[in-house]
């Protein structure tokens, strides 16, 4: 037995090449290597060229960016090569630019193209055909497929705008330069980026596009709430920032704050879906009110938002968005038998809504943080926070149910559903209604 | 007691009363009922703003519920006492959960549960079970291997008949949980040490008696006073410029507590910058700090977002004040006969009763703001439709803004409040210097009667020394019988020629003046309305305003005479408009709710700076419980958990061994059905011999 043990490959050897064709991801590989060196080359360049732009923290933050972003482009390999796409359009939106903001309106390429609102303005058009896509793709594999492609090409767009948008404001002058995630309608555009990023990472491992369309409605939602924001109260222009926001904890707390929007809103949409597979075949009406509607009222959501007088725009977006809801439950049967099973249902919704409560934890403790330097006090029960508060809470119990006492199936997806209501209340009701220290971005 | 949900089951009844309450305590259903009821109360807390003045409340809610609500501390709730106690019962809720769970998930961590019976893997819901030709020690080297290869530890149990090798991997998600429930007791506890509750704790234990009433600090009896070494409080603190103090002032309720500060702070210099479009962009303040231990003196600026941290105290820059500015007041009566302007020296913040005419009554004059810079975006209409295709075109290219804005720095401007003998507030806002309006320079008075948040603004037109004292003395003439007499008289004399009736139109002339002089417009359009058939209204009144008009420019003439302004041309345009703009104002004087005008002639500005300064020993608590909290749910969430059992029994008549398998998680996630899919396709290669 001994020689027969030197002479051949340790036994575990086999049963590991047996087992496993399907390993999610490759070891890191010299294209891995070849991004961190690209990343770190242009981080040492940004810290030389911009060194006095930035405080000891953000070049801290903007170090730490780089394996985190190669970390991210190793686990989910199209992230990277998006990213490296786009980063190319904005080098040469900066270059066209040259250090003159008012090229905008000169150059073809920026005015009609990688301007930053030229870029968002693609973004909301692309993310809208997509939706269409993935609804029409449920019957049509070709559909399904453009909208994955569009979706990508809306991901694109948006980051080269968002990014573009942050050169473009130091342009505007020096005291103007911030990173773009810093009123309501740039957290906007970044909800779009993290949600449609966020189902497309789940839309590849578990090999579905059935949910596009689902998910893609808060997006598609988004975008007309965007476009009414910059058409009507031309939302898009960067103002000078008050003197509390101008920290470099925004960097951190508000990206990882949308992480959590984002993945909540997906779990609320994969939940809503959960709905539709279940009551598939049912007649009973009793039944498929309640998910109406809870369908309608998100629909009306922005319509309770909009201060008082009820504005054409949203009575019209309210009527779309009811009888899209009620398309949705009039062709349920069919739809249903589309979507992948409950388990795959369940599992995204927990998985989505997990990773948005880590973050979501994350963000809210470093908003405590930023508080105690900026207003004096860590927490002091401002609506924005006492908001987060229940958000959190809510999420808490669902996690806690779960994991505990087991919740599965129609209660986790109804409550998944209702979680948005209020997630959608702590991200814009509060800054509508409540008066408090996070009044940026008004309507 | 009896009632009360027992959690634990079959318990037994002796023991029910002591350790079913312990049981519901630490249940999570009575952790999640005490969350619900925090969210409520949250959720109120947000509804209704906090904190704000009594009377608010009254207005809103009405006398009964205002006291209804009282009893629910609904003004504060995130103090009140019935709050707090929630929060204690969610501490002690979870710390019995965490006391309970804690040893059985350590206990359950170490333990690699190696005693398990081999046939009784049989019962798992994910097991595999085959025949390996290989015998018991090749078997037992490959399973080893790929469990050690795969990162799994494990611990091997030998019997007779075969090994039972126990392994399990990421065991530290138990961890994640202890963390995670320890955290919150952690971070709750901290909270509740930097809350009002030690400050409210000396009020209850220790006799301090919060001071109600106004007094100066040194005034201040030892019970109104905390202690220099109070472990935990949030104060409020004023400085003017030059100012230095030791003493800030905590807040109880509608009372106030003074809190000695370890150190002495002087505040040199209050700065506020400005972006292009008049809004701040930095608050800071710069002072000197000295330490009455060692008398040293350092300086430092404190601004928003950089707060000062000295001898375990933080100073944050939290808002700004007038420290006491100095103005110079011009008061401007706006009946009678005297034009003014009459002097008048206070500061910001100070009160002062005035006579009003001979009437006897009394108002009480308080300055209560002066603001140095007034950004306005004078263009503020409503914007224009535009066509689809502009819409877009408007909204493309780069982010920079596209908006006409006429954004000016209107000047400085003063308010103050008027308080009348019935206890009536009215609120004045006016500016010091002109403002270019519809063409024409003005000077904006605002009003806002009580209850009003927003000013309405009276539009003065401004003289050759942009003031308002001309305006004011054609104000003075109308009221005079005998100037509008002689301004009637002129009137006659240059409109009509020679000859013609000059005395009947002295006498509407008169008549007009006077109408106008005693209602304003509405009195001479109600004039018209009694006096004119209807269908001649529009040309009549097209002829009285016309009379009003050049009546009106007689008077100023008379005015200035009497000023001993020189006199000046009545057809230029600018003096046209000056009169219609007079006419205008006069008019709206009739609603002016005040005896007085108040305007400032200069001022000599003093500010203060206002800082929040704390001691807070909960903070290091609550950023360590934060830190367990994410660790703890990135543990929970992404350190997955899983136990595999294999039973190696020795097959004797085949010489190969038989072997049985389980696997087991916490989460029976996808993943893990996916990874328990590998697992059982690299055990079945023991089916094949091995080369």
């Amino acid at each position: 037995m001994a020689d027969t043990m030197t002479a051949t490959r340790p036994a575990w050897e086999e049963l590991t090449e047996s087992g496993d064709g399907r390993q999610l991801r490759g070891r890191p590989d010299w294209t891995d290597v070849l991004f961190f060196i690209i990343l770190s080359l242009g981080t040492i360049y940004a810290l030389v060229v911009y060194t006095n732009s930035m405080d000891i923290y953000e070049k801290v933050i903007l170090v730490l960016t780089v394996p985190s972003v190669v970390w991210l482009g190793w686990l989910w390999r199209p992230l990277r090569t998006m990213l490296v796409i786009s980063a190319l359009t904005i080098l040469f939106a900066l270059w066209l630019y040259d250090g003159d903001i008012a090229k905008a309106d000169t150059s073809f390429f920026l005015k009609y193209l990688f301007s930053s609102q030229s870029a968002i303005l693609w973004m909301c058009t692309l993310f809208v055909v997509a939706t269409v896509c993935y609804w029409v793709g449920l019957f049509s594999k070709t559909a399904a497929w453009l909208g994955t492609a569009f979706t990508w090409g809306a991901v694109y767009i948006g980051t080269v705008g968002l990014l573009v948008r942050w050169r473009e404001s130091h342009l505007m002058g020096p005291e103007l330069g911030r990173i773009p995630v810093s009123n309501l309608y740039e957290v906007f555009v970044l909800f779009c980026l993290v949600t449609a990023l966020f189902y497309l990472y789940y839309e590849r491992r578990y090999a579905t596009r059935a949910l596009g369309g689902f998910v893609m409605l808060v997006v598609a939602t988004s975008v007309v709430f965007l476009l009414w924001y910059s058409f009507t109260r031309d939302a898009y222009e960067i103002e000078p920032l008050v003197p509390a926001l101008k920290s470099w904890w925004m960097k951190i707390h508000v990206p990882a704050n949308f992480i959590g929007y984002g993945t909540f809103s997906l779990a609320a949409m994969v939940g809503f879906a959960y709905l539709i597979k279940e009551n598939g075949e049912t007649r009973s009406w009793l039944k498929l009110a309640p998910l109406f509607i809870l369908g309608v009222l998100l629909a009306a959501e922005p319509l309770v938002f909009s201060s008082g007088k009820v504005s054409a725009t949203w009575m019209i977006y309210f009527g779309f968005g009811a009888v899209v809801v009620g398309t949705i439950m009039a062709f349920r049967g069919p739809i249903s038998r589309r979507l992948p099973s409950f388990e795959i249902l369940d599992d995204i919704m927990y998985r989505a809504i997990a990773i948005g409560f880590a973050f979501f934890t994350v963000a809210t403790i470093l908003g405590a943080l930023w508080a105690a330097d900026a207003w004096g006090a860590y927490w002091q029960w401002d609506p924005k926070e006492t908001w987060a508060l229940i958000v959190w809470l809510n999420y808490a119990a669902w996690l806690h149910l779960r994991l505990m006492k087991g919740l599965r199936g129609t209660v986790a997806a109804y409550w998944a559903l209702v979680g948005l209501l209020i997630t959608a209340f702590a991200f814009l009701g509060v800054n509508m209604f409540l008066s408090g220290l996070h009044s940026y971005g008004e309507l | 007691m009896a009632q009360l949900p027992v959690v634990g089951a079959q318990q037994l009844a002796p023991k029910l009363s002591k350790s079913s309450l312990f049981d519901l305590l630490g249940s999570m259903r009575f952790a999640i009922s005490l969350l619900v009821i925090i969210c409520v109360a949250s959720v109120i807390g947000t509804v209704v703003p906090q904190n704000m003045p009594a009377n608010t409340y009254i207005d809103q809610f009405g006398p009964f519920w205002f006291e209804v609500f009282s009893k629910f501390s609904v003004w504060s709730i995130y103090n009140s006492t019935w709050f707090i106690v929630i929060m204690a019962f969610l501490v002690i809720s979870t710390s019995i959960c965490l006391t309970r769970n804690t040893p059985k998930m350590i206990r359950d961590m170490r333990s690699f549960r190696e005693n398990v019976r081999g046939s009784s893997l049989r019962a798992f819901h994910h097991r595999v079970e085959l025949d390996s030709p290989r015998d018991l020690m090749a078997s037992n080297e490959a399973v080893l291997g790929w469990f050690k290869h795969n990162g799994y530890a494990v611990k091997v149990r030998e019997e007779p008949e075969g090994m039972l090798i126990a392994a399990k991997k990421g065991s530290s998600n138990r961890l994640g949980y202890i963390f995670a429930h320890a955290s919150i007791v952690i971070i709750c506890v901290g909270g509740l040490l930097d809350s009002e509750l030690p400050v409210r704790v000396q009020v209850w234990l220790f006799g301090k008696t919060p001071i109600v009433e106004n007094m100066l600090i040194v005034d201040v009896p030892p019970e109104g006073r905390l202690s220099a070494s109070n472990p935990s409080f949030k104060a409020n603190l004023l400085i003017p410029e030059g100012g230095t103090r030791d003493n800030a002032v905590v807040n109880v309720g509608d009372a106030a507590l003074v809190q000695p500060l370890p150190f002495e702070i002087t505040l040199n210099k209050f700065i506020i910058d400005y972006y292009d479009n008049g809004t701040p962009s930095r608050f800071a303040s710069e002072v000197d700090v000295t330490d009455p231990d060692t008398g040293k003196t350092f300086s430092q600026t404190i601004e928003v977002n950089y707060p000062l941290r000295f001898k375990g105290v933080t100073v944050y820059q939290s808002s700004f004040d007038d420290g006491g500015s100095k103005i110079d007041l011009l008061a401007y009566p706006l009946s009678g006969r005297q034009p003014g302007p009459f002097e008048l020296d206070k500061r910001v913040g100070e009160s002062v009763v005035l006579p009003v005419g001979n009437t006897g009554k009394e108002v009480r004059l308080e300055i209560t703001g002066l603001r140095t810079i007034n950004v306005e975006n004078l263009l503020d209409g409503e914007p224009q439709p535009r066509v689809f295709a502009d819409h877009v075109a408007a909204v493309t290219g780069s982010a920079a803004g596209k908006r006409d804005k006429n954004l000016t720095n209107i000047g400085p401007s003063i308010e103050y409040r008027l308080i009348d003998d019935s206890g009536q507030a009215t609120r004045f806002h006016n500016y010091m210097i002109p403002a270019e309006l519809d063409g024409a320079s003005v000077l904006l008075a605002g009003v806002a009667l009580q209850g009003q948040q927003d000013f309405k603004y009276l539009r003065i037109p401004a003289d050759e020394s942009a003031s308002a004292i001309e305006f004011m003395q054609l104000r003075a003439a109308l009221a005079d019988p005998d100037a509008r007499a002689e301004a009637a008289r002129r009137f006659a004399f240059n409109s009509a020629p020679e000859g013609a009736n000059r005395v009947a139109l002295q006498e509407s002339a008169y008549r007009a003046l006077d109408t106008f002089s005693a209602g304003g417009l509405q009195a001479l359009s109600e004039f018209l309305e009694l006096n004119v058939p209807e269908a001649e209204l529009p040309r009549a009144a097209d002829v009285v305003i016309r009379l009003l008009g050049s009546t009106m420019s007689e008077l100023r003439g008379v005015a200035r005479e009497r000023a001993g302004l020189p006199a000046l041309d009545p057809n230029e345009p600018d003096n046209v408009q000056w009169v219609q703009l007079s006419i205008g104002a006069l008019s709206d004087l009739r609603f002016y709710p005040a005896p007085i005008l108040f305007s400032m002639k200069s001022f000599d500005l003093v500010q203060a700076s206002v800082f929040q300064i704390s001691r807070a020993p909960g903070m290091l608590p609550v950023y360590f419980g934060s830190l367990l909290l994410v660790i703890g749910i990135f543990a929970m969430f992404y350190v997955r958990d899983r136990r595999i059992w294999v039973w190696l029994k020795r097959n004797d008549q085949a010489d190969g061994t038989h072997v049985l398998a389980a696997m087991t998680s916490q989460k029976r996630t996808l993943d893990f059905n996916r990874e328990f899919e590998r697992f059982k396709q690299a055990l079945s290669r023991l089916d094949m011999k091995k080369e």
